[in-house]
């Protein structure tokens, strides 16, 4: 309501504006809406001819200044300023004036959708808001524009084969490329005081809460989250998917191609939260829990490294998702293995630029920058494979999930319902012998997440 | 009573209509009688001035009048045509290499089209009035031309507006503000709750079109795609109407005894108190709720001291519990009712403020005359205090009920991911129980991108918020009782 609101007013403004500009002369270059659409195309008419006499190969544009604005994390503010002053450098035969703006990749999607014509030219976005942007045409196809990557000497294949398969994969859409990856260490794992729990406790739920029991203290675990507690799910062999309506599909309350049913995970769930060592998280709150210092080991992601580092001290250490107890095995938890992405505005002015641009962002040596600077998880390959980063703890434990992590496919619709379910398994509101009612909440959970989009 | 009260609202209503009608006769009147140059100001809107040698002022009309065509054909043109459709044209983008620029089609925006035709119909309706409003006082002149009176020059018109008109020269841009501001807005958001625009058909890339009042028959439990829509909505609007009247109710009988206990003589150092509890007001809400919040998180401070000192292990024991914490803010019950306890501490300074200040001023004729007569300090208050402070905040009583239906801050800030619904149905449609009205609707357009919905909602907000001021103001300031005062 109130972003709208000011979507209104800030249309009526230019709306304004365009009256005046085009009543100044009928040849208003950036005034709004449709007579943009008509300029634009007089524009790059006249400027194709010009550049078609002086060569047909390289595409100059140069002369003109090309104004690009650019969106990032706050914390990554300096890291931009630094790489696009090289990208500056890098094509300094081309004139750029290039803004940088706050806007937090998890958010990306709120904003951008909110008037996607306003939203910057290039932006950096969590990979599971894809499916949305790419349904909101707010990316430009690469398939389409990487042809400009010819300006920066290379193709999107070049693009495609240095980063990691599954990385590419996520960016894909139905065939076609949207995105490039940037970061690679958007998923979550288990942090563990090895002074409480020995190595070999941290490879299951049952070793991990029997150490926490004995030790008094708590394991951590955010399980009112569609993005977490789907790894028991996924785990168990189960999926999610995406429709190219929007619709989400989901399997959770059959049975799984591993033979185990969606009644079997939910109470495997119940026995863990259950356990008086079990500690419920609430999404986004679990830097403050760990540093409260209950917790000896704790689900999470990089991004809470440096906290649970200060808490942990000596006994900092990190490692893959832990197994549970499903129907008698020891089942591998599927973390959703997440991406970060940097994607080009679909409407962008200068959508060729934006595309080169994105791509310095991400290339091998920006990705480089980023793992000293910020010890963010690249996808490169070539980056990968350094000791530096192989001596990360965190990142080590992350990218070691990279073989079984699942990437995550689903719409809008996926989080409320399941993470209902999740809190319902937290609160034990449903009862690990009642399998009729536990059948039944998944049913319900399952219609809800597949409801058609209104 | 019933009956009288709903005549000057009656008369309200037929003296507009009224209004409206001797507008339009006064302009037929002025078409009818007026001479030719009152006829061809239909056309030129400078005609009758410039007979009457007004040539300024024939100007400025002129200029208008060419401007409003040029606005229709310039601007309005490209989008009142489309308004029935809201669009046709999808937009498609090739990708130049040569030109490193993307090649769009005239594609349509339905959002600006909505958006743009409704600002062109008001500005016509503006023009329109101004118009007709332009032919009467042109007949105006002709009459004072043909009584032989003065006709005054465009300096002296000038003059009258500073001297006898000035309220117009006051009051042009307030209104102004308030039709771009908030009447262009509200007739944009009753449009769009007749639209489908939500996140299949997001503007630019995708179109919206009316789809007539099938949002408000799934709101309303229609079926649909919406299944849960209904069963979400009657619950959440349950819960806003509990929440406004208690929240409502428990601050003003809080800032009441509240005030009541500083003022007696019996206290001691009543600044300072009155000082401790301004406190909460000096600290910006979105602070001290979002501190609240962590306190009685889960895995709050306020949990914690509660498992020390083991309640949480008694109330588990009797099975009041089957979490290993007390779920403050997580769970329903126990949420409703933390949230307006927490309200209270919030809300009782502000009522406590106003109640003081009525104290002050109790007739003390009737306070005394009540003593002699031997009232106890209880009758007193029931008989005189009471009533008097009913009948001064009576009003500010109405306006914070409706406040409280849209009191976001408290319960967004307080709830946001620290509530997760347990009712699946409620998560379908993305609801949660301590949801009111408006925070669903926040959600719904931030998050879901359901702006039809959410406007839909918002046409029956306002509706519930508009009956309920109107009933009760009605109502409460019935002429008549204010003598008992006097």
């Amino acid at each position: 309501m109130r972003k709208n609101m000011k979507k209104c007013l800030a249309v009526l403004l230019t709306a304004v504006l365009a009256g005046s500009v085009a009543g100044c002369g009928d040849n208003g270059q950036q005034s709004s809406g449709n007579n943009n659409n008509q300029s634009s195309g007089d524009n790059s008419g006249d400027t194709q001819s010009g550049s078609g006499s002086e060569s047909k190969d390289t595409p100059a544009t140069s002369g003109e200044t090309i104004k690009l604005t650019l969106w990032g994390a706050e914390e990554d503010q300096d890291l931009l300023k630094e790489l696009v002053g090289r990208f500056e450098e890098a094509h300094s035969d081309q004139k750029f004036d290039i803004e940088i703006g706050v806007e937090s990749e998890s958010t990306a999607k709120d904003t951008v959708m909110t008037d996607i014509e306003a939203a910057a030219d290039v932006y950096a976005f969590a990979s599971d808001q894809i499916a949305d942007l790419v349904k909101a045409g707010a990316l430009a196809n690469l398939d389409e524009v990487g042809a400009a990557l010819s300006l920066a000497d290379k193709t999107l294949d070049d693009v495609k084969s240095a980063n990691g398969e599954a990385a590419v994969e996520a960016a894909t859409v139905d065939g076609k490329m949207y995105a490039f990856p940037m970061a690679g260490d958007n998923s979550y794992f288990l942090y563990y005081d090895s002074s409480v729990i020995s190595e070999e406790d941290a490879q299951t739920w049952d070793g991990l809460l029997k150490a926490a029991g004995k030790a008094g203290k708590k394991v951590g675990f955010t399980m009112a989250s569609g993005w977490y507690n789907a790894a028991f799910f996924y785990g168990a062999g189960f999926t999610t998917g995406l429709n190219e309506d929007g619709t989400t599909t989901m399997d959770w309350n059959g049975t799984s191609p591993d033979g185990y049913t969606g009644v079997q995970v939910v109470q495997s769930m119940l026995d863990i939260a259950g356990n008086k060592a079990f500690m419920p998280m609430a999404d986004g709150n679990g830097s403050n829990l760990i540093a409260s210092g209950d917790l000896c080991a704790v689900v999470s992601g990089t991004w809470d490294a440096k906290t649970v580092q200060d808490v942990y001290g000596d006994g900092y250490a990190a490692t893959k998702l832990p197994t549970f107890t499903l129907n008698g095995d020891q089942v591998q938890m599927a973390p959703a293995f997440g991406y970060k992405f940097v994607g080009v505005n679909a409407y962008s002015k200068n959508v060729g630029w934006a595309t080169v641009l994105a791509d310095f962002l991400t290339n091998e040596e920006s990705q480089a920058t980023r793992f000293e600077q910020r010890e963010i998880g690249p996808t490169n390959l070539n980056i990968l494979d350094t000791d530096e980063v192989k001596a990360n703890i965190a990142i080590a434990a992350v990218t070691s999930e990279s073989d079984f992590g699942v990437i995550q496919l689903v719409g809008g619709k996926f989080w409320d319902p399941v993470a209902t379910l999740g809190e319902n398994i937290a609160q034990g509101k449903l009862s690990a012998d009642d399998e009729d009612g536990i059948q039944k909440a998944l049913d319900t959970t399952v219609e809800g997440v597949t409801a058609a989009l209104e | 009573m019933a009956g009288q009260e709903a005549k000057p609202a009656a008369a309200a209503v037929t003296g507009f209509f009224k209004a409206i009608g001797k507008f339009f006769s006064n302009f037929g009147n002025a078409v009818a009688k007026g001479d030719i140059f009152v006829k061809l100001s239909l056309l030129w809107m400078g005609a009758g001035y410039a007979r009457r040698k007004q040539y300024i002022k024939a100007v400025i009309v002129t200029i208008l009048e060419v401007a409003a065509i040029w606005f229709t054909l310039t601007f309005a043109m490209d989008y009142v045509p489309k308004f029935g459709s809201l669009g046709t044209t999808e937009a498609e983008m090739v990708f130049n290499v040569e030109t490193m620029q993307s090649e769009w089609n005239d594609y349509d925006n339905s959002f600006e089209i909505l958006l743009f035709s409704l600002f062109s119909f008001v500005v016509w309706v503006a023009f329109f009035v101004f118009w007709m409003k332009n032919v009467m006082n042109v007949y105006e002149l002709q009459k004072k031309d043909e009584a032989g009176e003065h006709i005054n020059t465009f300096k002296e018109d000038l003059h009258d507006y500073v001297e006898n008109k000035f309220h117009i020269v006051l009051l042009t841009l307030p209104v102004l503000g308030i039709v771009v501001f908030t009447v262009i807005p509200i007739l944009l958001l009753i449009l769009v709750a007749f639209t489908n625009y939500d996140q299949q058909h997001m503007p630019p890339t995708a179109l919206f079109n009316w789809v007539g009042i099938s949002n408000f028959i799934s709101l309303f439990g229609g079926g649909g795609l919406t299944v849960t829509f209904g069963y979400a909505f009657v619950r959440i609007l349950g819960w806003t109407l509990v929440w406004a009247f208690f929240s409502t109710l428990t601050t003003y009988i809080g800032g009441i005894l509240l005030s009541l206990l500083l003022n007696n003589a019996k206290t001691r150092v009543p600044r300072l108190w009155r000082t401790l509890f301004m406190v909460t007001i000096a600290v910006p809400q979105f602070v001290s709720l979002l501190l609240v919040r962590n306190f009685f998180a889960n895995t709050g401070i306020a949990n914690t001291i509660c498992s020390n000192i083991g309640l949480v292990d008694l109330l588990r024991n009797i099975g009041l519990l089957k979490t290993n914490y007390i779920p403050f803010l997580s769970s329903p019950g126990w949420a409703h009712v933390m949230i307006i306890l927490l309200n209270i501490w919030i809300g009782v300074p502000y009522q406590m403020l106003i109640a003081t200040g009525v104290l002050m001023n109790l007739p003390a004729d009737q306070l005394e005359s009540a003593r002699v007569d031997g009232a106890k300090p209880y009758q007193i208050f029931m008989k005189i205090t009471m009533p008097y402070l009913l009948f001064v905040t009576g009003p500010a009583l109405v306006t914070d009920f409706v406040k409280n239906i849209n009191n976001f801050n408290v319960i967004y800030l307080l709830t946001e991911d620290v509530f997760v619904t347990t009712n699946q149905a409620m998560a379908n449609s993305q609801a949660k129980e301590v949801d009111l009205l408006v925070t669903w609707l926040f959600r719904l357009t931030q998050d879901y991108y359901n702006y039809k919905m959410a406007s839909a909602i918002g046409i029956v907000v306002f509706i519930i918020c508009a009956v309920f001021t109107l009933f009760a103001f009605n109502r409460m300031i019935a002429g008549s009782r204010e003598e008992d005062y006097q």
